[in-house]
């Protein structure tokens, strides 16, 4: 029982990781990026190529998919993203899904459908903590998780870009008074988020396979825990990362493993039904 | 007077299609299209008109789907009620699931209907008693129309799901111009506007998510009688789901025909393009998909409809508020 | 007086094209539907592969015991080459409905193989029935796909019900040389094919009169197994049973090691033996227990199959794997009933392949034969095997007629070898 709590902290950490990029994208802009899972996807591979090419260990390639999917991020913002800000919700839900079938299949035609695995990750191997074996991948990628997360809301709270982006978080209007930049901030975020998730992506390949559709499920996921830990509440983001991580193996040890997304996804419905804007939300 | 023979010829065109393309594929396609167009229509009358933009319409063509097919084939139920039973069936879920999702907003109420769906398709997938995740399949059975099962050519399947679709728009359009249909404009504009109107919108909230619940659900059945086999990963998946938002969202959604259009662009580009280029194995026809949609999303949100409605989009302004915009560029 | 002049010229061009006409061996298409993109895209090369091999040994001149590969073409047919037209399905059921309507009806092919997912042969082989084509499987392993009394469909490799038999039967063999086991425990993707699986294993363990300690399915494309494997390790089984894909089959290995499950065997369907999984786990998947039809060192006993690998590997480069073996059938069979039958129509084709009789020289596999019930179209002689992962390779441990090694039993501990 214990051992699986840990388990599910430690994949749910990995999970707030992925959200966090999320909720702060969704915070500033009021854009779900349904091409979310598709971030991660592409944060795996660069991860992968960085080892299969040059052998560099998917732990120091981090700041290199880091980097390229804050770009990546930026660029989309730029040239698709913003232009359907002032469009209908419809153009706006949609944009990104259409986003997220393009760098799928992309993936497919340049890398193949096949499934990749770094094979000697430096981090392997499970660690016994009295009567608990934890997964070393799987621990430090959680401990990355925090870390990042920490980092960020540093960045949030005490730089002025920060600031700037918490304050068109909490009400744009407000924000264009005060003479913020509002497209910069929302640039900038879209980047943040996508760099967020792309290191994510980074951890997540030290343990887990790569192929170009592993963004799907991760994604679908992220949106129901950000959608829980409410929107744009990088607080509220961990907080649900790490609650849906437990549910999920929890319900999966003690319940019936075929049903246990089932039981998150009941989680979701049943917590915004009695509480909209989700848990930490405003 | 263009509009009307453009109309009438566009008629004719789905009349005769079968006379002008005998062949088993391009009547399969024009069958997928028309599925897919009645979705839409299913679709747009949450979505389009009363601004519920769902992302788990496969959750109703797969209860359709599977209710006809299991009274068919585990109870000998003719397909005809089990396409009415499926239809309620499908309401009934809808106004279960849809009611406390009623005062969702945007991103939380398209967000719910993926969980909802998922869920659908998780309990389907470990059911026993519909096949779990073998599906079912639907016996070959002689009798035509009576069984609804064609064996002998596509062309009756064909007509059939032309008048669904029709039915379906018919419906869509008597709604559109009924009390409901402007309640479901004023719910779409805000909801602060409906309630100083004073309409109870979950009532039509409800009322649209239980129409559009009962015609996926008969293009569902159709769908089952069409292909003689559904599993969950064929009705019950999200790209399904998907696939119906983006159909009606090209062909331009809250407008009547948009479905149709979206359907009849993107359907036969999907089918002719793996035709064409999915034997080398590549994946182009998805890149192409993703492309366009993304394209049409930023450059013409109305989709092709809004071509022909609106001329050339233009730029949405914004609304006259009190607010300093700033003279330049980075500040912060 | 014009006239008849005219005849006779016309006739003597006519007499002379005719030998032209005969000398050109006519192209017979063959429809073959495999999912090219998406999720299992990799296999979907692999059979095609396998299935291109054949038709280039059916068109060229090899000397092997393989029918029709001594001659060029098919020689009932004045020499006609076999022409493969590749279909996409996606892995979709409903592409598999549409591809084969448009290869009969566009690419005017004669018969159809493939799809190696079951459920898109259960919609392909619907619409070969409804059109009356030929349909010969060799590469799906639903045991539904033959009991629905198809006229046109068959199908030359086992399936899932008799590889699930297989591995009771090792077990039960394995008793007779010491090794008890009493609790066997499922474990089972939940698709099509592993609850297909899955529910076979239950059965046969009542029958078998072993006690089921665990029947857990879970989602192929699980992000995280550990309380799947949780549960397995409070149910405490002698032997897991396993059905699984490539992907969960990585996973579930990397995730045994990290939570230190060790039954006495893990015996598995499927997934275990794709290319890729061997070369990612490496020593980590010693002592697992595959079933196949195909292994590289039945070479051994039957040196045909050494040099089938040998034109396999010089024209792709890999060593055949399964899925490539399991394709490779198919065309065989139809040349072989196009040779007899002498003709393209399809109702004498049926007819010709329910008279297929091949040998035990005549596959690639440890069988008898190929030879079709007429009620169900089933291959009757179509069997498993059963292999291990020895040293990082894959040994075939039984039948113990036909293996190459003894079975390591029970499994070793993490980090041997």
């Amino acid at each position: 029982m214990l051992q699986q709590l840990a388990n599910g902290v430690l994949i749910g950490c990995v999970y707030s990781l992925i959200a966090i990029g999320l909720t702060l994208i969704w915070g500033v802009m009021n854009i779900v990026n349904f091409a979310h899972g598709e971030f991660l996807m592409l944060g795996m591979f660069v991860a992968f190529w960085g080892y299969a090419l040059w052998g560099i260990d998917p732990l120091w390639s981090i700041p290199a998919s880091a980097a390229l999917l804050f770009l990546l991020g930026l660029a989309i913002y730029r040239f698709a993203v913003s232009k359907v800000m002032k469009g209908p919700m419809l153009a706006q839900l949609v944009v990104t899904f259409g986003i997220s079938i393009f760098l799928a299949n992309l993936a497919v035609l340049l890398w193949t459908p096949d499934f990749r695995l770094i094979d000697k990750p430096l981090l392997a191997g499970t660690w016994n903590l009295g009567p608990l074996q934890i997964s070393v991948p799987k621990a430090v990628a959680s401990a990355g998780s925090v870390l990042v997360s920490g980092a960020l809301l540093l960045f949030l709270q005490r730089t002025r870009t920060g600031k700037a982006i918490l304050a068109v978080e909490m009400n744009r209007d407000s924000a264009l008074l005060v003479g913020i930049d509002t497209e910069r901030v929302n640039a900038l975020s879209f980047g943040i988020g996508a760099a967020l998730v792309g290191i994510a992506g980074g951890f997540l390949a030290m343990y887990y396979y790569i192929y170009p559709q592993v963004g799907g499920l991760f994604g679908t996921l992220s949106f129901c825990i950000v959608a829980l830990g409410g929107f744009g509440s990088i607080g509220g983001a961990f907080a649900a990362g790490l609650l849906v991580g437990i549910v999920q193996t929890l319900a999966g040890y003690f319940f019936d493993p075929a049903y246990k997304y089932a039981v998150v996804f009941l989680l979701y419905l049943l917590v915004v039904w009695f509480r909209p804007q989700g848990l930490r939300g405003w | 007077m263009v509009k009307i023979s453009l109309a009438a010829a566009a008629v004719l065109l789905a009349l005769g299609f079968p006379l002008l393309f005998s062949g088993p594929f391009p009547l399969h396609v024009a069958i997928v299209t028309l599925i897919f167009a009645g979705l839409g229509v299913a679709w747009n009358i949450m979505g389009g008109y009363a601004g519920m933009f769902s992302f788990g319409t496969a959750a109703f063509f797969g209860i359709g789907a599977y209710t006809s097919t299991w009274l068919s084939t585990a109870h000998g139920v003719n397909p005809w009620l089990g396409l009415l039973a499926g239809g309620a069936a499908s309401a009934l879920v809808a106004a279960a699931i849809g009611w406390p999702c009623s005062n969702l907003r945007g991103h939380y109420f398209a967000i719910a209907s993926i969980a909802f769906a998922e869920i659908v398709r998780t309990h389907f997938n470990n059911w026993k008693l519909v096949g779990a995740a073998e599906g079912l399949m639907i016996p070959i059975r002689d009798g035509g129309l009576r069984v609804f099962q064609f064996n002998q050519s596509k062309a009756p399947y064909y007509f059939i799901a032309l008048a669904f679709l029709a039915l379906a728009l018919l419906a869509c359009r008597a709604i559109s111009r009924s009390r409901m249909g402007y309640y479901f404009r004023a719910i779409k504009e805000s909801h602060e506007l409906a309630m100083v109107l004073g309409i109870s919108f979950v009532r039509y909230r409800l009322a649209a998510i239980m129409i559009a619940a009962f015609i996926a659900a008969a293009c569902g059945t159709l769908y089952a009688q069409y292909v003689l086999y559904i599993d969950p990963e064929s009705v019950l998946i999200l790209s399904v789901s998907v696939q119906v938002v983006l159909v009606t969202m090209l062909g331009g959604a809250g407008s009547l025909f948009g479905p149709v259009i979206g359907a009849a662009v993107l359907v036969p580009l999907s089918e002719i393009t793996r035709a064409q280029l999915g034997a080398r194995g590549t994946g182009v026809d998805m890149i192409l998909y993703g492309a366009l949609i993304t394209l049409i999303s930023v450059y013409q949100p109305k989709g092709i409809w809004g071509f022909f409605a609106g001329g050339l989009p233009r730029r949405k302004r914004p609304a006259p508020q009190p607010r300093l915009e700033p003279s330049s560029p980075g500040v912060a | 007086m014009l006239n008849a002049k005219r005849t006779l010229l016309l006739a003597a061009a006519a007499l002379i094209a005719l030998p032209a006409l005969a000398e050109n061996p006519k192209v017979i298409k063959i429809g073959a539907v495999y999912p090219l993109t998406g999720n299992i895209a990799s296999t979907g090369l692999d059979c095609r592969r396998g299935a291109e091999l054949a038709v280039d040994i059916i068109n060229g001149k090899y000397d092997l015991d393989l029918p029709l590969a001594r001659t060029e073409g098919i020689p009932g047919l004045g020499g006609a080459k076999l022409e493969l037209v590749f279909a996409d399905t996606k892995g979709e059921p409903k592409n598999g409905l549409g591809e084969v309507e448009r290869l009969v009806s566009q690419e005017k092919v004669v018969a159809i193989i493939g799809a190696y997912q079951s459920s898109v042969t259960k919609t392909a082989s619907q619409a070969t029935e409804r059109l009356h084509i030929p349909y010969v499987c060799s590469d799906s392993s639903s045991p539904t796909l033959t009991q629905r009394g198809f006229k046109y469909f068959f199908r030359a490799s086992p399936h899932d019900a008799l590889f699930a038999r297989d591995q009771f039967n090792f077990l039960k063999d394995m008793e007779k040389k010491g090794q008890k086991v009493k609790r066997i425990a499922v474990l089972y993707e939940n698709t099509e094919f592993g609850s297909n699986v899955g529910k076979e294993v239950v059965k046969l363990a009542q029958e078998f009169g072993y006690e089921l300690v665990a029947d857990i399915s879970y989602a192929a494309n699980a992000t995280d197994v550990t309380s799947e494997v949780g549960r397995l390790i409070k149910a405490k089984p002698d032997v897991l049973m396993h059905a699984s894909y490539i992907t969960d089959a990585i996973l579930f290995t990397k995730t045994f090691k990290e939570m230190n499950f060790r039954p006495k065997a893990i015996m598995t369907f499927a997934g275990y033996i794709e290319p890729a999984y061997l070369p990612t786990v490496k020593q980590d998947a010693e002592g697992i227990v595959v079933r196949s039809t195909f292994a590289l060192d039945l070479a051994a006993r039957k040196p045909l199959v050494a040099k089938v690998n040998e034109l396999f590997k010089k024209k792709y480069g890999t060593e055949m794997s399964e899925n490539a073996a399991r394709s490779f059938t198919a065309p065989f069979v139809l040349a072989a009933a196009l040779d007899r039958a002498k003709t393209t129509d399809p109702d004498a084709l049926v007819k010709a392949i329910e008279a297929t009789s091949f040998g035990p020289g005549q596959v690639i596999y440890p069988w008898e034969g190929v030879k079709f019930d007429p009620q169900t179209h089933q291959n009757v002689f179509a069997r498993g095997i059963l292999v291990q992962i020895q040293k990082q390779q894959y040994v075939t441990v039984w039948p113990f007629d036909s293996a190459a090694a003894e079975p390591l039993w029970p499994l070793p501990p993490w980090g041997t070898n």
